[in-house]
């Protein structure tokens, strides 16, 4: 089992009992989410649980390629559990966030960590290779995820330093370290349960979405810290430096001579931010990646925080002051401190805004907030909202419980729906920008899944084009180039063009379920189980590559896999297990009530034009009177009854019953889930064949 | 976090001393040269040295783990001869510290090696451990000036190594060493570890800790100077 430690970790925090699962039992799931499905249905026996129910099996994974050189997955880290964001339940749901904790948790020795029960006060576990243990969190509990680090480095750093060394053990033989244990925590928020609570890894790693934070705060689980002197054992190490060295030389940023294009393995280690970056700063990145989307800072503000985390305050801070001032660093690092989900506080905030300006929330109105929204966009605006958020404070309860919920306890869920003033399209999700009426396989990937599914395989078919477009330049790649590069690397699909058509009158079709298809189970497996970065694959088109063809595919992401643990996985291989694993998440959705009946967008998709988001206008590839070109998506809404009609094709194409949506026999059999089969029909859950 | 020498005895700072200023006024004779001290006899320069930006480095540690690969056939922070240490809650540029050996033209390891195992390679002066020699003392780790010793402990073989400027890597076939690569050097993202083989000067860290941020690097907007 090279690229293994061979055991996961299992901490029964009711009974305080620490226990190892030999990770062999579930290998050919390979790691991160696939094994931690696979740990859930074992573990987890009755899947109808609340998520705040002690009984609920919280897994944290990493995955062979964790913790070494394979480029840009080598820091992620994969979170599974029954989720308590999601509306109306909370489904079995998955989350994943960088850093530097899954490297480390395997040097520990570890290949994952498995949370059961409720411990009987604030605990935190404390991980120095194998020894293992359960801590009391009294002088944690409390504290910011950052404060909360910070002394857990200071309790686990006490160890003997030789020579700037530090020793894990009394004996030498344990090996020294000069690295600061990795740790994960709640904050405020998620000690207070709140729906929308992070789980925190140093200063901006988080794993944002499901609501682990209210989870872990439900078990009484304030820390994970990990810490670690061992090995990794690898097949082939020659092939792993070479590929690492041919990816770096062939396809990731060349300083000497950046290319014009399209980027995004390819791309320049730069902020992925939408406030501006401090000029006194560095990239900064998760262990292993090829190419940072973070910055650390002169000022120290802002350090590590990118994407949704930059803009959940910068709009509202240069609406405030006309230009953006620190008080956008300062909002965002409130949220990491307290561990609260960026969408649900960006795209909340906006609806109160919006509340506030209809003169139904305020001081004395109909939903009485004390907030002072002629502050909103200052750093003390921020830390108010927040605040209330994290301790419940007031009508923060009610932000705690996430804006669905809040909205739903306001009484104005089905109204602030159907105009859209609550942006929140699937599952009581808040909108990632992308909205289901533009960009297609985003929208229906999430609804016929669990959450916002936040996966950017195609994402930039709409950022590349429209970036260019609206800068009056010709796009880089013509949308007829552009999908005939990237459907070469759709397999089990592959070669098939109109599976990227983005025209209305494709959205309905079955190549746009296959489309669907292959983001769930490319997803389950090769991202969230294989534990690629979202952020830079798949590779499908590069400009560093002569005919614009990027590195995913034999020569991408199983080369590294492969150089690891050894064998000749092919990436169709790898996307079959994600077959399997995208079944067996269904599975667990159809135990705890999913039928096709609740899988449906928020009306505001369906009846609302839409109005072409960030940037005013929405492009995407797309055939047109039989020619393909760049699509302006702004001004479509979905229609009901043929959405439904793509679910039928979509249910078929998986093999699953199109009537309730629920996975056959057959469909499980092939995949060698016979066990899941057996359980639903127990329960009389089995798709009909 | 700057790279500083850890506290040491007046001896020892007249050893460093004494060390820099040869380096500084015959760095470009030493290569390949002799050169005699009050205690040392006889130590060829390195022929090589690996530097590195502290301001340039992304904090991926793909350095150490990919030096572990090359040395040890396996993937350790704790086997990489360079460190890389981080403080997320720092500001930049004190965020992130560099430890990487320096080669000294008065090794330190090597003179208060026991048996010799931490020598200066006949034909390239590169200071390494012969692991069959190495009694596993650790008098190298506590010789090595800084505060986080260069030369390290590898306890799953039980012996003192180092960086060797890849010039034994029995698990990458490119050659190594002055003569060849360095698998750092290779996998570094941004280009923030290079190699030279002039000697860099020895007083402070001026000549370890150097700037290789250039019109690229102010191209996509961090600062160069």
């Amino acid at each position: 089992m090279k690229g293994y430690q061979g055991k996961i970790l299992r901490v029964d925090l009711s009974n305080r009992k620490i226990t190892k699962i030999e990770t062999k039992k579930y290998a050919e799931y390979v790691g991160g989410h696939g094994i931690g499905s696979a740990i859930f249905w074992d573990l987890c026996k009755d899947k109808t649980i609340d998520g705040f129910d002690p009984a609920n099996v919280v897994t944290i994974m990493g995955s062979p390629i964790s913790g070494t050189i394979t480029p840009s997955g080598s820091g992620r880290c994969e979170v599974t559990g029954i989720g308590v964001q999601s509306y109306p339940i909370g489904w079995y749901t998955r989350s994943n966030f960088g850093g530097r904790f899954s490297g480390m948790m395997k040097y520990a020795g570890w290949d994952g960590i498995v949370i059961e029960g409720k411990a009987d006060k604030p605990v935190w576990i404390d991980v120095r290779n194998s020894d293992v243990k359960i801590r009391d969190a009294d002088g944690l509990w409390g504290l910011s995820t950052w404060e909360a680090q910070e002394e857990i480095w200071e309790v686990v750093n006490k160890s003997v330093t030789k020579d700037g060394w530090k020793a894990l053990s009394s004996s030498r033989d344990a090996g020294f370290t000069t690295q600061k244990p990795a740790v994960l925590a709640i904050g405020q928020a998620g000690e207070n349960l709140g729906r929308s609570a992070c789980l925190i890894h140093d200063a901006g790693n988080g794993a944002g979405q499901g609501g682990f934070g209210g989870v872990w705060g439900s078990k009484n689980l304030k820390a994970i810290s990990v810490i670690g002197t061992g090995s990794i054992e690898t097949d082939d190490p020659n092939a792993l430096i070479e590929a690492r060295i041919a990816a770096k030389n062939n396809y990731a940023y060349n300083f000497d001579d950046p290319k014009v294009g399209w980027n995004r393995f390819s791309s320049s280690p730069t902020l992925g931010g939408f406030y501006d970056r401090e000029e006194e700063s560095r990239p900064q990145s998760c262990m292993g990646c090829i190419a940072g989307c973070r910055a650390r800072t002169a000022s120290g503000l802002g350090s590590e925080s990118s994407c949704v985390e930059t803009i959940f305050y910068a709009d509202f801070n240069r609406r405030k002051f006309g230009k953006q001032t620190r008080d956008a660093y300062v909002a965002t690092d409130l949220l990491q401190k307290y561990g609260i989900n960026a969408y649900e506080a960006w795209r909340g905030l906006e609806y109160l805004e919006k509340l506030y300006k209809l003169g139904v929330l305020g001081p004395g109105k109909e939903i009485d907030c004390p907030l002072d929204f002629e502050q909103l966009g200052t750093a003390e605006f921020a830390e108010e909202f927040l605040r209330m958020t994290a301790f419940r404070e007031g009508i923060g309860d009610d932000f705690a419980e996430g804006f669905v919920r809040a909205a739903e306890r306001w009484g104005r869920l089905e109204e602030d729906w159907k105009t859209g003033i609550l942006v929140y399209p699937y599952w009581g999700c808040p909108d990632h920008m992308y909205d289901p009426r533009a960009e297609i396989e985003w929208g229906y990937a999430s609804i016929v899944g669990d959450r916002d599914m936040n996966q950017h395989d195609f994402n930039g078919l709409y950022w590349d084009p429209t970036k260019d477009i609206l800068g009056g330049k010709q796009p880089y790649l013509s949308a007829e180039e552009v999908t005939k590069v990237i459907a070469e690397k759709l397999v089990p699909f592959e070669n098939n063009p109109k599976m990227l058509d983005f025209s209305l009158e494709n959205a309905y079709s079955e190549d746009m379920a296959k489309l669907v298809s292959w983001t769930q189970i490319y997803g389950r497996f090769w991202k969230n189980s294989v534990l690629f970065c979202d952020w830079r694959w798949p590779d499908l088109y590069n400009p560093n590559a002569p005919d614009n063809s990027g590195l995913t595919g034999d020569e991408g992401e199983p080369k590294f896999l492969n150089a690891i643990i050894g064998g000749n996985m092919t990436f169709s291989e790898g996307m079959e297990t994600g077959r399997k694993i995208w079944n067996l998440d269904n599975a667990i959705y159809t135990l705890q009530g999913r039928h096709r009946d609740l899988v449906k967008f928020a009306d505001y998709i369906y009846d609302i034009p839409y109005d072409g988001g960030l940037m005013g206008s929405y492009y995407l590839p797309g055939i047109e009177n039989g020619e393909w070109k760049y699509i302006d998506t702004k001004g479509r809404k979905l229609d009901r009854d043929k959405f439904e009609e793509w679910k039928t094709k979509y249910y078929k194409l998986e093999g699953w019953d199109p009537e309730t949506g629920w996975p056959t026999r057959s469909a499980l059999k092939t995949l060698g889930l016979n066990h899941v089969a057996d359980e639903l029909e127990k329960r009389s859950l089995l798709g009909k064949e | 976090m700057a790279n500083e020498p850890k506290k040491s005895s007046r001896r020892d700072f007249i050893k460093i001393s004494s060390a820099s200023v040869i380096g500084l006024s015959l760095g470009a004779l030493i290569p390949g040269g002799k050169w005699l001290e009050n205690e040392v006899y006889a130590i060829p320069a390195s022929q090589g040295y690996l530097l590195v930006d502290t301001k340039k480095c992304q904090g991926c540690s793909t350095c150490t783990i990919v030096c572990s690969l090359a040395h040890e056939g396996k993937q350790n922070l704790s086997l990489g001869r360079i460190q890389v240490q981080q403080n997320p809650f720092k500001a930049f540029p004190d965020d992130i510290k560099i430890d990487q050996c320096r080669q000294c033209a008065y090794p330190a390891c090597v003179t208060a090696c026991p048996t010799k195992a931490l020598h200066a390679d006949k034909k390239t002066g590169v200071r390494l451990v012969s692991p069959d020699k190495c009694i596993g003392c650790q008098r190298c780790m506590e010789a090595c000036p800084y505060e986080t010793s260069n030369a390290a402990w590898n306890h799953e073989d039980k012996n003192g190594h180092k960086c060797d400027l890849c010039l034994e890597t029995p698990f990458w076939k490119e050659q190594g060493g002055p003569n060849g690569k360095q698998a750092c050097v290779q996998v570094c993202p941004v280009n923030a570890i290079a190699f030279t083989k002039e000697i860099p000067v020895q007083a402070g860290d001026g000549g370890y800790k150097v700037n290789l941020r250039d019109e690229s690097w102010k191209q996509l907007g961090y600062p160069i100077s």
